[in-house]
């Protein structure tokens, strides 16, 4: 796993719709050699040719560029903004965090109303998203109004972190560390052509659909981050999946039923090469394959994702070794598939 | 005004949860001891001596912060931590966490449960029974590395706000620290009455740190700085009656001397520092309360600092604010030399 590529993609800001910064990073890491097209909805689409460059099989991989995060609605008397979320964030997670707004990054804090002054009834209740707003430390809505505009995408303020035992703590590790892992793998020398598309607004729907339809690959590989509750506490199925315990390969989530055939072979290929895989023991989450399994006229999709903690957060905790595990797994499925 | 903000940046910088104060007596006292000789008293306390004619007066500002104690260890390294001070525990959810042990930070990070498992758990504020800390050790490692007993802070460095904001996880109450210090400086090459400077310990577990110090000093007045409630949205005037970048806020309750906050008063009046009253019907929550009843008693003053999002990682207070508490500190002082 390349740190430096995985800090620097997580450093930047992609909420859905913006994914624009992350879509230059990946462009400016592409390899020699590596050909790529921007479609209508903003996808970015690689390729890059090998030895032989056509595989029997068409086998397209999927990572996504852009991450939750907030949008802002309204510049309040006192120069506060108000926002909506983008994408599916736990509201405490807003709660005494650090934010940065728009292009020009513009630094805010989520505050609360002090525990000194709740009553019984607010200690026990997380306030309503209405009724939170970025301060980015302005005097009045005129000094605000000139610094942020309405429809400005707002992320979490960036920190990366390596601690314990090979961890890393970052906000956006979905789908920064799916991005990573493809790029690492366009760098390397290839058996086949590749193509990794980059994708936008997975976070709220998913335009990788239209990829799938340009395409129409013989299969898909998406390669995502997924839930990880393997906390003190929770027991059995509960805990979905579990860091350390290496690629997390679904045969269903909320999205998608995945072809019970490539799900088998995927965990047999795992086996036959020592890789450490887990599959999900909570049908939970979703992500694009959803999307691009019905793309054109259908296309085989498989998901291979790195487990994580506190997805969705400021804090998305994973293992470096599992962003390995995975990213050996899906090299090898893709050669497989490529040439049965 | 920017050295200030360097100052508060590096008193900041420093980790002093109540109790465990001598983690950054060091750092904190070097700012001190260009004015005045420095000693740290049984508890903790960093006390400043500057000898003169007359009034002595001891200027209080509290050196500890909230934070949190490690209470056990659970497997794969999680620890289990209470309060230690009134931590909020709502804004716990994915924050980032600083381990202070004796030889070594360790880092480690507030799960939060993810939305796609449980899609109504948002409402909820967890019990401190439910409160993990995540280090990504062994379970081994954390009992070898991490005993019990351990201060855990939010891990937030401070940071400037728009033009002449700031906001950072120990503005409560090192922003009061900085007053304290800055108006040392104003007060440079003058004479002046004797002055104690306390930079009390164990002010946010119940100012023990503050009785002691008043006891041991026995002043003719003292000045509390501490910070308060700035408004903002969703906290009403009667809540909050601070205004952030209105000026110093002057504590007049019956617990404080009225002598005091008239002086106080006239003082910004007449040397136009922006300033606003505090009025409160009873104690004032600050280490004011404990000087008052310290030995044989301490007439006392409170000057506060504005301040949003009081006991979260993002506190947020106004450099001007703090300028003209300091600016009214020193003429406080000034005052009572002259006298």
């Amino acid at each position: 796993m390349n740190l430096d590529i995985l800090r620097h993609l997580c450093a930047l800001s992609g909420v859905s719709g913006q994914e624009d910064a992350v879509r230059g990073a990946i462009i400016e890491a592409l390899p020699d050699g590596a050909r790529y097209i921007v479609d209508r909805l903003g996808n970015l689409i690689v390729t890059k040719d090998a030895r032989e460059p056509k595989p029997q099989k068409h086998t397209a991989l999927f990572a996504h560029m852009d991450e939750v995060g907030m949008i802002v609605t309204h510049v309040a008397p006192g120069g506060f903004l108000l926002f909506s979320h983008v994408g599916g964030i736990d509201r405490r997670a807003y709660l005494g965090k650090r934010v940065f707004v728009g292009k020009n990054e513009i630094a805010g804090v989520i505050g609360v109303k002090p525990v000194h002054l709740l009553d019984d009834g607010e200690k026990r209740k997380t306030p309503k998203s209405d009724a939170l707003c970025i301060d980015i430390g302005a005097r009045s809505d005129v000094e605000a109004a000139e610094r942020v505009q309405l429809g400005d995408r707002v992320c979490f303020a960036p920190h990366f972190k390596t601690f314990g035992d090979g961890f890393v703590k970052a906000k956006a590790i979905d789908d920064r560390v799916g991005c990573a892992i493809l790029l690492d793998l366009l760098q390397q020398d290839l058996p086949y052509a590749m193509t990794a598309v980059f994708s936008c607004q997975e976070e709220v729907g998913g335009a990788a659909g239209a990829a799938a339809f340009a395409l129409v690959p013989d299969y898909a590989i998406v390669v995502e981050t997924t839930t990880a509750n393997d906390l003190p506490g929770v027991d059995g199925a509960k805990r979905v999946c579990a860091l350390g315990g290496g690629a997390v390969v679904p045969f269903m989530d909320r999205g998608t039923v995945y072809p019970m055939e490539l799900y088998m072979r995927t965990m047999a290929l795992a086996a036959a090469h020592g890789i450490p895989a887990q599959t999900k023991t909570m049908i939970a989450g979703g992500n694009d394959a959803r999307v691009i399994h019905t793309g054109g006229c259908g296309v085989p999709t498989l998901a291979i994702s790195v487990p994580c903690r506190y997805l969705h957060s400021p804090s998305v905790v994973m293992q470096i070794s599992d962003a390995e595990a995975a990213q050996s797994l899906i090299y090898h499925v893709w050669e497989e598939l490529c040439h049965p | 005004m920017s050295d200030t903000k360097a100052l508060l940046f590096d008193l900041c910088a420093a980790h002093a949860v109540s109790g465990m104060e001598h983690a950054a007596a060091k750092r904190i006292a070097a700012h001190l001891t260009p004015y005045c000789g420095v000693t740290i008293d049984k508890l903790g306390n960093i006390i400043g001596t500057k000898e003169g004619a007359g009034h002595h007066v001891l200027l209080d500002a509290h050196l500890d912060q909230i934070g949190m104690i490690v209470t056990g260890h659970e497997p794969n390294g999680f620890l289990r931590v209470a309060k230690c001070g009134s931590m909020d525990l709502r804004v716990l959810c994915a924050a980032e966490v600083s381990i202070h042990c004796a030889d070594q930070t360790y880092y480690g990070v507030v799960p939060a449960s993810a939305p796609h498992l449980n899609d109504d758990a948002a409402d909820i504020v967890p019990d401190w029974a439910d409160v993990l800390v995540d280090t990504g050790l062994t379970q081994e490692e954390a009992e070898r590395d991490i005993p019990l007993g351990t201060r855990v802070t939010l891990r937030q460095s401070a940071m400037e706000l728009g033009e002449d904001r700031v906001t950072g996880a120990a503005l409560d109450n090192r922003a009061g620290v900085a007053c304290v210090l800055r108006c040392l400086e104003l007060l440079e090459g003058e004479p002046t009455c004797k002055i104690t400077v306390c930079f009390s310990a164990q002010e946010e577990t119940g100012g023990d740190g503050a009785m002691v110090a008043g006891f041991e000093a026995q002043p003719d007045s003292a000045v509390t700085v501490d910070v308060s409630f700035a408004q903002s949205p969703g906290i009403s005037p009667h809540e909050a009656q601070g205004k952030l970048g209105g000026g110093t806020m002057i504590g007049v309750s019956p617990r404080l001397s009225s002598e005091i906050s008239d002086m106080l008063t006239k003082l910004a009046r007449r040397d136009d520092i922006p300033y606003q009253m505090e009025i409160m019907g009873g104690r004032t929550g600050t280490n004011a309360d404990l000087f008052q009843h310290a030995g044989r008693g301490i007439p006392c003053g409170l000057l506060s600092i504005p301040l949003r999002n009081m006991h979260t990682a993002v506190e947020l207070a106004d450099l001007d604010d703090i300028e003209a508490t300091a600016q009214l500190l020193a003429a406080y002082v000034r005052e009572r030399s002259h006298a």
